[in-house]
Formats: C-alpha cells, sequence, structure tokens
C-alpha cells in the first residue's frame, strides 16, 4: 500500500512515519514535508496520527535528580574498587601492593575527576564560580539560554533556576538571615527554619520562612512574585511593601507600579517541571520563549499576521515537536540549522 | 618502594580530560562499535553509555517499580556485572534495548524475591506500564471533554500490559519494532507489529472518537 492510501492505523503503524515524530533527521523530514506538499489532502489525518502519538506517555513520570544520578555511578565505580582488592597473589608481593595501592589511588583520582566531570557536564549545571567575599564563599549558579537547573541549599530549599537567569549566596548561609541575590527567574521551595528566608532582587527584597514562590524579574525592570504556599513579603526601594497570600501574584511593571492579581499555576510556574505554556500568546511572545528555552535564534521570513496567537502545552518536548506543534498548524513553515529557527509565511 | 617507571607505564591514568570527549567520541558511531569499546575497557565508552540510558533506564523501571531504591539497586547491580565481565561480553546490536531488557529481567527478578509474586517478562504486573494521555497540543481554552477523557480512559483500560508496553516502546521511547521485539524478548520482529496491531484495534473508539472532531 502507497502512502497516499494510507488511512490513520496504517500511519499510526508506520515505523518510518513514527520516526519522523520522535526522532526526526534530515532524512524522514525532507521526506515527509515533501510529501504533504504533493498530498495536502493528508494533512488532516497527519495530524491526528502526529498528535495521537505524541499524546502517549508514561503515567509515572520518574524524575531523576542529579543525586541519584551521581550516586549511581559512584556505586558503580566504587564497587569496581572493591574488587581490586581482592586480588591475591603471593609472589611478587611487594609489586602487587604497591599496584593495589596505585590502583586504590588512581580510582580515587578517577572517581574525583569523574564526579567533577558528571557535575560540570553529564547534568550541565549552571556555571558555578567562588568569590571570597570577607572569608566568606560567595557561590554563584548562573544559567544560559536553553538551560535550566536544580539546585538544592544547605539548609534542604531548592531552587529552580530558569534560563538567562543567576543566583548568588553565601555558602552554607552563615548569617542570621537566608540571603540570595536572583537575576532573572526561578521557583523556590524554601524549607522552613527559624532564620527568614530573603531574595534580592533589583533592590526589592522578598521575605519568607517557608513557602513556595516564583520570582521573575525581567531585563526591562518589570517584576513578578507568585506565591503558590506559605506566605511571603515583599519590600520594594521605594518603601513599599506587599504581603502575598497562596495563589496570588505581585506584579511591578516597568514604571515601578505595583499590583496584585490571581495567576495560572501552570503558566506561572509550569517552567520548573519542563512544561512549556502558551497562553493566547502573541508571535513575539511565542518567538521570546522559545528562544530562551532552547537557546536558539528565531528569524522570520515574510510577514505574520498581527491577529496571530497561540495557546498550547507542550512537556519535556523537543524544539521540532514544539515548532511543529506550532506552526505547521498555522500553516506557517519552519527550518533549524544548528541554532538558528527560521520561521516562513508562504503567502 | 613504588617504582615510578611502573606507575609511568600504567594506563589508567592517561584517560583524555576532554570533558564532553564521551559524547563527541562516540555521538555518530554504531551501538556494536560503543559496546565492543567498554568490552574492551574503554571508560569513556562507558561513559558514553552512562549518560546516554542511565536516567532512560530510570525512567523506563519506574513503569516496572517506582521505588527508587529497588530501581537504583538494580540499576548499578547491572552495571556493576557488566563492567566485571568486561572483555568476556557478547555482542550488543542495540544497547538500548539490551539494558531495557536486562533491566526488566533484574526488576522482575527482585519484585518475585521481595513480594512472593510471579512474574517474569510474559506475564507482568497488570498494573505495570500505565499510560497516561496528555493533551498538549490541544489548545489549552478548549476545555476538556469529560466525556471524550472518559472513552479514552475505557479505551486505554482494554489494553492488555503487553500491549500497553509495546505501546509505550514505540510512541513514548520511540523505538523500532526490532528493538520493540528485543526489549519483549519476541523471537520474531513481527510479533511486536501484531501486539501494536491488536491495541490499535482497542483503541479504535480513541481514533474514531477523534475522527468526528475534526
Amino acid at each position: 500500500m502507497r502512502y497516499k492510501d494510507y488511512d490513520i492505523e496504517d500511519f499510526l503503524m508506520d515505523e518510518f512515519f513514527i520516526q519522523w515524530i520522535k526522532n526526526p533527521n534530515d532524512n524522514n523530514r525532507h521526506f515527509w514535508e515533501k510529501w504533504l506538499e504533493q498530498h495536502p489532502e493528508k494533512r488532516p489525518v497527519v495530524m491526528e496520527a502526529v498528535s495521537i502519538i505524541s499524546a502517549i506517555h508514561y503515567k509515572g513520570k520518574f524524575a531523576v535528580n542529579d543525586s541519584l544520578y551521581i550516586e549511581t555511578f559512584e556505586n558503580i565505580i566504587k564497587a569496581e574498587r572493591e574488587c581490586g582488592h581482592k586480588v591475591k597473589n603471593t609472589s611478587e608481593r611487594r609489586t602487587w601492593d604497591f599496584f593495589v595501592l596505585f590502583r586504590q589511588v588512581a580510582a580515587g583520582l578517577l572517581i574525583l575527576f569523574c564526579l567533577g566531570l558528571l557535575y560540570r557536564v553529564v547534568f550541565d549545571p549552571a556555571v558555578q564560580e567562588e568569590v571570597k567575599e570577607h572569608e566568606v564563599v560567595v557561590l554563584k549558579k548562573a544559567n544560559p539560554a536553553g538551560k535550566k537547573s536544580l539546585i538544592t541549599l544547605s539548609d534542604g530549599s531548592k531552587i529552580y533556576l530558569n534560563a538567562e537567569s543567576e543566583i548568588s549566596y553565601k555558602a552554607g548561609f552563615p548569617d542570621s538571615v537566608r540571603h540570595l541575590r536572583l537575576r532573572g527567574e526561578a521557583f523556590f521551595e524554601v524549607a522552613k527554619e527559624s532564620r527568614p528566608f530573603v531574595v534580592e532582587t533589583q533592590g526589592t527584597q522578598i521575605q519568607v520562612l517557608g513557602t513556595s514562590f516564583n520570582v521573575n524579574q525581567k531585563e526591562n525592570g518589570s517584576l513578578t512574585v507568585a506565591l503558590v504556599s506559605g506566605k511571603v513579603r515583599i519590600n520594594d526601594p521605594q518603601g513599599n511593601q506587599v504581603n502575598l497570600e497562596p495563589n496570588e501574584m505581585m506584579v511591578k511593571d516597568q514604571g515601578g507600579n505595583l499590583h496584585k492579581t490571581n495567576f495560572d499555576p501552570l503558566e506561572i510556574t509550569g517552567w520548573k517541571d519542563k512544561i512549556l505554556v502558551f497562553k493566547k500568546s502573541t508571535f513575539s511572545e511565542v518567538r521570546e520563549k522559545i528562544e530562551k528555552w532552547y537557546g536558539v535564534e528565531v528569524r522570520i521570513n515574510g510577514r505574520i499576521n498581527s491577529n496571530w496567537s497561540y495557546s498550547g502545552i507542550y512537556k519535556d518536548e523537543t524544539l521540532e515537536n514544539v515548532l511543529r506543534g506550532i506552526f505547521f498548524t498555522s500553516g506557517l513553515s519552519y527550518t533549524i540549522e544548528n541554532k538558528n529557527v527560521t520561521i516562513t509565511n508562504p503567502r | 618502594m613504588p617504582n615510578p617507571n611502573y606507575a609511568k607505564s600504567d594506563t589508567t591514568i592517561s584517560i583524555p580530560l576532554k570533558l564532553t570527549a564521551s559524547i563527541k567520541e562516540y555521538e555518530n558511531k554504531p551501538d556494536q562499535d560503543i559496546w565492543s569499546a567498554f568490552n574492551k575497557g574503554d571508560e569513556l565508552a562507558f561513559n558514553y553509555i552512562y549518560r546516554m540510558y542511565a536516567s532512560p533506564m530510570f525512567q523506563f523501571g519506574a513503569q516496572i517499580s517506582n521505588d527508587e531504591y529497588i530501581l537504583q539497586d538494580c540499576i548499578q547491580n547491572i552495571f556493576i556485572y557488566l563492567r566485571r565481565k568486561r572483555g568476556g561480553l557478547s555482542k550488543v546490536q542495540n544497547i538500548k534495548a539490551y539494558l531495557f531488557k536486562i533491566l526488566q529481567r533484574e526488576l522482575i527478578r527482585k519484585i518475585n524475591r521481595e513480594k512472593g509474586t510471579s512474574y517474569d517478562t510474559r506475564n507482568l504486573g497488570e498494573a505495570f506500564f500505565p499510560i497516561e494521555i496528555s493533551h498538549e497540543t490541544k489548545l489549552i481554552q478548549d476545555e476538556f471533554d469529560e466525556e471524550k477523557k472518559k472513552l479514552v480512559e475505557e479505551a486505554l483500560d482494554q489494553l492488555t500490559v503487553r500491549q500497553r508496553q509495546a505501546i509505550l516502546l514505540l510512541y513514548e521511547e520511540g523505538m523500532s519494532y526490532k528493538e520493540v521485539a528485543e526489549v519483549m524478548e519476541l523471537n520474531e520482529v513481527k510479533s511486536a507489529r501484531k501486539i501494536i496491531y491488536r491495541a490499535l484495534a482497542s483503541l479504535r473508539v480513541l481514533l474514531k472518537n477523534r475522527k468526528q472532531t475534526i
């Protein structure tokens, strides 16, 4: 049977078709795009098959955090080393003793090296810098575009740091206040403790005891603080003070005006669970989000209708699938070349 | 006394220090080559395999047991075992499918021992491999139709655990039929196709329902 005679079940069975959705490459992408150009009448059924295949997921998402990942790796390497102990050989004892010792040292170095390597490369965590300040180590973590990270602090608090964002704090929180500086966006899950936890961003102080909340400070000077649970108090440099209750969000616009509003938790905090949310987003909003999320540059060929808007949710999806979802349905085409995305309006 | 010449000749310290070396070295190589390098004791090959497949193994294993300790224990035992057997490992065509297959065996063995069950690859627990239907590419402002959701869930309930596993390997993991057959320990690739075919037949309600909405 030819592809043009395929019904939805046939597409859903077809390995080459499924690979285009799940593992797109130059070969299958080229084929299916050309094929669809020649068979526009097949577009609806193809889109149905695409949406079914991409809708099927494991029910239980298991998040492998950094510590589990490292610990498992370490256990594997250590088991190896213990195995090395069991070398039994009575002749040439000296050489063996040295050899065993050497292997231990080498294995130790290897572990250290691997751990360092894992930290720096495998999880691609934020670039870490240490700056000595009054004998106290200040830790700084920064993410470029396209990268997010989860940081666990010594007090047990967790910080989801978004792309193009940076935090810095004194290692171990030696002071009576757990103080932290933020540029960009982060979601905080603060461990309860008697010492207050303060996030400072461009002079505005956000003070909490034990809560979870999202802070987004943009380069244009605007700031939002969205509270999921607990209580927070915000003091800005102009002397304004705002208290937030759960599900409330404080918005400070570019002009410094403050107001409170409700918010959609998925839209505001979804990013920390790798959920990319568009809610009636304009083209420039979509573009900005994609550039930040995937660390790419988006260019436009032709004009996009000013009424164009898009809503959709993507959980941990590839750039390819997101672009397909957004632009395919609106009749726009896209190409990806390294870190450059080009959107073309053929009309 | 330590012999410095001996130390210099030892190969364990001459590991290339390039940070992304293992990815660069292996990302375009066929699985057989990566596996045979690992078998020969190449630490970069091991590094690559761990980096590529440890997280997917946790994710896949969680569909059988979501107990973190059981998962971790089984996954590290597999790697410890494979590392000890280096030099005598048999050929592997597809690393991911092979690791999933032995992880499934290991998990089932451990669960059987701890819970006194008698599962095996062909007789999986009914609760294994649950499927979730997301509506990610749907418009958010569309209210999620409760009735439609119910239909989908009913259709999924009709699938057997082997059908769910095959569907997930194909659509969630993006595996080929050959890989699905390996993980599920089917002798023939066409058996994997048959399982998918039957599963889609059970899902016809879902397909029909969706067609009406176009």
